[in-house]
């Protein structure tokens, strides 16, 4: 083993003939037998029987693939996997608007454009391809809104003021425009309800017919009412969301006029197309699409969902060593 | 050669995986560099919102730096194979990592480049010697 340095100046240089040489090196060595726990069976992890904390399969293992079985009328039950990191996770914010933005190099199937906001980003979103509609009230709200995560417009950790950094609830329909993973739906005789591994997030569709509340005191996750609009639509309207949770993780705002739209379209046993749109006239001019016709996929029935929570005194041990403690040494001009 | 090797199958290996994206981005570290912390384990943290690793290790003048090193949560952990006992204290590590701008002993888990810090898998670990491997 060659020795190595500790932390100095010729690190970066050496850091840099060791990319040159990786680069270099992966193109022979990317089909090489390296064990890979991703790419195991949910149930095969590890060559053997896995029964708890399952991993979802890539994207790559089922898409194109059809079904065997056409769809079950008037059914969302099961457990829906978004593909995670694979385009559930949209960590430079909603980037659905207008509608599907055309391929293009650079950008990844989940919309994101590679290795943006690695860097830190820009404050505003001037010169992101498709800005929202925002209102003047909209565009303020957005300004306002520091986000610390990896998206164009990242500030450090100690800088931001994303709700998330102190572990308040993400909200809906934040929970849906930013790391969607997992879902389990579950339809009882007057609900269906949904329950979000990202940091257990539940909420309850009701299908007795109810109407929306007119004038509800504000709840993080909202009110919502769902009814099926054929065999394989189902078409859920929720409103009277708290106006401190954030859209998505760029710090699109809402404010409490927000109503969402969720469509939930069956395509067959497998899978489900969920659209997401965003009506609030006091932050855009226009409603516009945060999820369309985004692919979930059905998992199978013993897939054992892996905890995913927040901790409060975690989160302040954690802004305590990485987030006040790496503060930039001297302000950025 | 063998530490070139090394760095280059984790690289390989990481090709194929996707980058890990968490709920934190890299604005605070320096995503250009890469730094090899060598050191003895004194806490290994299995915690949200990022797991994180604890080390004594010395600077070049062999003055001891004390370094704390995060990884993605531990969901996103779990994905690539670490679990509660992957370190434990007392363990003689050699990890890649990219470093706070501000100078500071706090690192992410993670090589240089477009991705840095944000694909644990990518950074090369050795505990006790042997390469990490899930």
């Amino acid at each position: 083993m060659k020795k190595v340095g500790i932390a100095d100046g010729g690190i970066s240089e050496m850091s840099k003939r060791c990319a040159v040489l990786i680069l270099g090196l992966i193109a022979g060595l990317t089909f090489l037998p390296v064990p890979r726990v991703q790419t195991a069976a949910p149930q095969e992890a590890g060559g053997e029987a896995r029964k708890w904390n399952n991993i979802p399969p890539r994207k790559s293992a089922y898409t194109g693939k059809k079904s065997s079985s056409p769809a079950p009328r008037r059914d969302l039950s099961g457990i829906w996997d978004a593909a995670g990191l694979d385009g559930g996770f949209q960590v430079n914010g909603a980037f659905e608007h207008p509608a599907l933005l055309p391929p293009k190099e650079g950008r990844t199937e989940g919309g994101r454009e590679a290795g943006a906001g690695a860097e830190g980003g820009r404050l505003d979103e001037t010169g992101i391809e498709h800005p929202l509609p925002y209102t003047p009230e909209g565009l303020a709200a957005l300004k306002a809104n520091k986000p610390s995560g990896p998206g164009v417009r990242q500030v450090p950790a100690a800088l931001s003021n994303d709700p998330l950094d102190q572990c308040d609830p993400i909200g809906f329909p934040r929970m849906e425009l930013f790391e969607l993973r997992t879902i389990e739906l579950v339809q009882t005789a007057n609900q269906v309800l949904y329950l979000n591994q990202w940091y257990g997030n539940w909420r309850t569709i009701w299908t007795d017919g109810r109407e929306l509340p007119k004038d509800p005191d504000p709840r993080w996750n909202g009110y919502s009412v769902g009814k099926w609009v054929d065999d394989y639509t189902f078409v859920v309207e929720t409103v009277g969301m708290n106006s401190r949770s954030w859209l998505d993780h760029a710090g699109r705002p809402h404010s409490e006029d927000l109503r969402v739209e969720e469509r939930f379209h069956r395509v067959d046993h497998d899978n489900m197309e969920l659209t997401v749109t965003i009506d609030d006239p006091k932050m855009y001019t226009q409603p516009w699409l945060g999820l369309n016709k985004f692919p979930l996929h059905l998992l199978p029935s013993d897939f054992d969902m892996p905890e995913l929570l927040c901790s409060p005194v975690d989160m302040a041990e954690y802004n305590r060593k990485f987030g006040n403690s790496a503060l930039p040494a001297t302000p950025k001009k | 050669m063998k530490f070139l090797l090394a760095l280059a199958l984790a690289g390989s290996g990481a090709i194929v995986s996707a980058p890990l994206f968490a709920h934190h981005g890299n604005a605070t570290y320096d995503s250009t560099k890469t730094v090899t912390v060598k050191g003895t384990v004194t806490d290994y943290i299995w915690a949200n919102p990022h797991v994180f690793l604890e080390v004594d290790a010395k600077d070049n003048s062999g003055n001891a730096v004390h370094w704390t090193i995060e990884a993605q949560n531990p969901l996103s952990q779990t994905e690539v194979g670490w679990t509660k006992r992957t370190f434990k204290p007392g363990d003689e590590v050699v990890v890649e990592i990219i470093p706070a701008k501000n100078g500071q002993p706090f690192g992410r888990f993670g090589v240089a480049g477009p991705t840095a810090g944000l694909a644990t898998q990518k950074s090369l670990i050795v505990i006790n010697g042997k390469q990490f491997k899930p």
